[in-house]
């Protein structure tokens, strides 16, 4: 019979050879909210980037000004966000350059999806929400996952708090569950605050959510910001 | 995935102004393959006493047994009813018993103290650790939802149509957003004088 | 193994129908020491006598009124071993309920479940009737309770009553001064003049011990508590 020893695992000096793969991704966490409106688009990020228990800082936007009428939120792995948005804004500019007006909103929308498509396989590691105005004047809200699938959309909540605050939007601004809804558009004042709002409640229960809020508020005149202190702990 | 998280379901309990809900979706499945859309895992175990076992079904139907057969020891025993709290402290104990091989349900405890009139809700881990709180508590699949959804409609000082309502929103808004759960849903309300128990017509997907 | 252990029961009945080892628990019972308690309005008194056989104890080391929990305590007359015994079981009980429910045990089921363990004893093999009656009192459902247990496992509520030595004249005399609307105060007031009918010697702080229990919850007497009720006698 042969005997089944177990082999000898590599060892350095006697102590077991730590053998560790290679781990690109870091969750940094972030929640974005985006909802549409006739003749203008909301989108709003938490300020708190961490990972973890740590928190990193307590005043990053995880919005990208991209046009003045379309703002790019991002969260997940905040090096693959910084990454993409880099290399967005080239994509931007080269376009300017060589249409002479700035991209679409629509084609914008495009663009993230290919660029997001093209790292099919080893992909960065964002969710994104991109807020703006189309071609007719209205808000629109897209969204994405990770590997370029996306979709228009009434209103979307993305990032680590993402599966609290949907269906809350169903509730209020998708309408659902209800037997005799009011199908007047949402007003932008409304959906401003209850972007407020629903950070205000993320940050009860999650701890990735927390020390403030960047809102763009994206119509046909440009882009207004407004900021929001959230509970720091 | 998750032994929790075979069966799929959602419990929810809310305390209001005198009264107290308690809501639940009916879908029974095996993982993704609906078996069942009349499941019970609310248990009336009391005139004004609920426990919601999601989580393993098989756990949900056993736990169930044993708890009615530990209360009707009790109340024959002691000639009174049972105190939502310490049917809680009840529950977490059996639970606790199986700490090295547990029963995978996270329990939700809602009810009124059979003299006081106190509303009581609680839930716990599927080893019994317990967490009694003033507004809401929420367990199942669809559990992250259910917390958005209560973070924001619940409000202090709610009447038992008010509860009603707000307690079915956050059930059907969760749920829906859960792949696992829904299915119908199931409500109680419970006030100082009665129980009421509606059904509540839901998409069906 | 267990072959030098006896496997029936001591307890068996005589040809009458009587079970005669109760009745020698009970008369040891009799024969011991004095102990009374009374429910007043707002709480619940046990005393006791306890008389030492020489001088040279150290009355104040050894307790005959034991707390049970925070709101239950009990008293015994008969056999000391055997109380000692059966508070140990009491109190575990009260801890196994409290870890169970959550809650305190109430006065009734420990009352259960103690006088349960001492029927147990008059019909197991191997093991003789306990030698004692119980008194125990409890405070819960914001009114007092006062219980005796007996060696049979026969347990029965009372107002106010007496056990051991003179127990017949004690509960005689109970029946004359016991009023439904007395207080505390009053009550161990009452409960010392029952063990001072047929109290042999002088009575002193140290040869009595008095327990209480009300709203507040259960306690024993201090020395000095018992001297400053005595002095209010005389």
């Amino acid at each position: 019979m042969m005997s089944h020893e177990p082999e000898p695992s590599p060892t350095t000096c006697g102590a077991p050879l730590l053998q560790r793969g290679f781990d690109p991704y870091r969750d940094n966490a972030g929640t974005l909210v985006g909802i549409a409106g006739e003749d203008f688009a909301v989108i709003g990020s938490d300020l708190r980037l961490s990972l973890g228990f740590s928190i990193f800082s307590r005043d990053q936007s995880k919005l990208f000004k991209l046009t003045d009428r379309a703002v790019l939120g991002s969260s997940g792995c905040w090096a693959d966000c910084v990454s993409l948005n880099k290399f967005l804004e080239i994509r931007l500019k080269t376009y300017g350059f060589e249409h002479n007006q700035p991209m679409s909103t629509k084609a914008i929308a495009q663009c993230c999806s290919t660029m997001l498509y093209s790292r099919r396989f080893f992909p960065y590691f964002a969710w994104n929400i991109l807020a703006g105005i189309d071609e007719d004047g209205k808000g629109a809200i897209y969204s994405y996952d990770p590997v370029g699938n996306f979709e228009r959309v009434p209103y979307q909540a993305a990032g680590n708090s993402g599966p609290q605050v949907l269906p809350f939007l169903d509730s209020i601004v998708g309408k659902k569950n209800q037997s005799n809804p009011d199908k007047a558009p949402i007003t932008k004042e409304r959906a401003i605050n209850l972007i407020k709002d629903i950070f205000i409640s993320a940050a009860e229960r999650d701890i990735t959510v927390g020390d403030g809020t960047h809102i763009i508020v994206i119509t046909k005149d440009g882009l207004e910001e407004i900021r929001l202190d959230l509970r720091k702990d | 995935m998750s032994i929790l998280a075979y069966n799929g379901g959602i419990v929810i309990a809310m305390k209001g102004d005198g009264c107290v809900a308690i809501a639940t979706d009916r879908r029974l499945g095996v993982e993704g393959r609906t078996v069942s859309i009349d499941f019970e895992r609310v248990f009336e175990m009391g005139p004004r006493l609920f426990v919601g076992l999601p989580g393993l079904a098989t756990d949900t139907i056993t736990v169930s047994q044993k708890l009615r057969f530990d209360m009707n020891l009790y109340e024959l025993q002691e000639n009174r009813q049972m105190t939502p709290k310490t049917f809680a402290t009840l529950l977490s104990g059996t639970l606790y018993e199986k700490r090295f091989g547990p029963y995978f349900i996270e329990p939700v405890v809602a009810g009124m103290d059979p003299k006081t009139n106190e509303p009581y809700v609680a839930c716990m881990d599927l080893i019994g650790s317990t967490t009694e709180t003033v507004d809401f508590v929420v367990s199942g699949t669809a559990e992250e939802e259910a917390y958005g959804m209560c973070e924001t409609l619940w409000r202090p000082g709610m009447k038992p149509d008010e509860l009603f309502e707000c307690i079915s929103q956050c059930v059907l808004n969760a749920m829906d957003r859960d792949a696992i759960s829904g299915w119908g849903v199931k409500v109680h309300v419970m006030e100082k004088d009665k129980v009421t128990t509606r059904y509540l017509k839901t998409r069906m997907d | 193994m267990g072959s030098e252990r006896y496997s029936f029961s001591l307890t068996t009945f005589s040809p009458t129908g009587k079970l005669v080892q109760i009745e020698y628990a009970l008369s040891a019972v009799t024969a011991g020491a004095a102990s009374v308690g009374i429910k007043a309005t707002n709480g619940v008194v046990l005393a006791t006598e306890k008389k030492q056989k020489s001088i040279l104890n150290d009355e104040h080391s050894t307790f005959k009124v034991e707390p049970i929990t925070q709101h239950i305590g009990m008293v015994y007359s008969g056999l000391g071993p055997d109380y000692r015994l059966l508070v140990k079981r009491a109190r575990k009980i009260a801890q196994k309920y409290e870890v169970r429910y959550g809650e305190p045990i109430p006065t009734t089921q420990l009352v259960q479940k103690v006088a349960y363990i001492m029927q147990e004893y008059t019909q197991s093999g191997g093991v003789r009737p306990f030698g004692v009656s119980l008194l125990i009192c409890g405070w819960d459902n914001d009114r007092g309770y006062l219980f005796q247990s007996d060696p049979s496992g026969a347990y029965y509520a009372w107002k106010a009553t007496a056990m051991g030595k003179n127990s017949v004249n004690g509960k005689t005399f109970l029946e004359k001064k016991y009023s439904e609307t007395v207080e505390l105060e009053d009550a161990v007031h009452t409960a010392i003049l029952t063990l001072k009918e047929g109290f042999e010697g002088q009575m002193t702080q140290d040869n009595i011990e008095i327990g209480i229990c009300d709203a507040k919850g259960f306690r024993r007497l201090t020395p000095g508590q018992v001297n400053d009720y005595l002095a209010n006698i005389s």
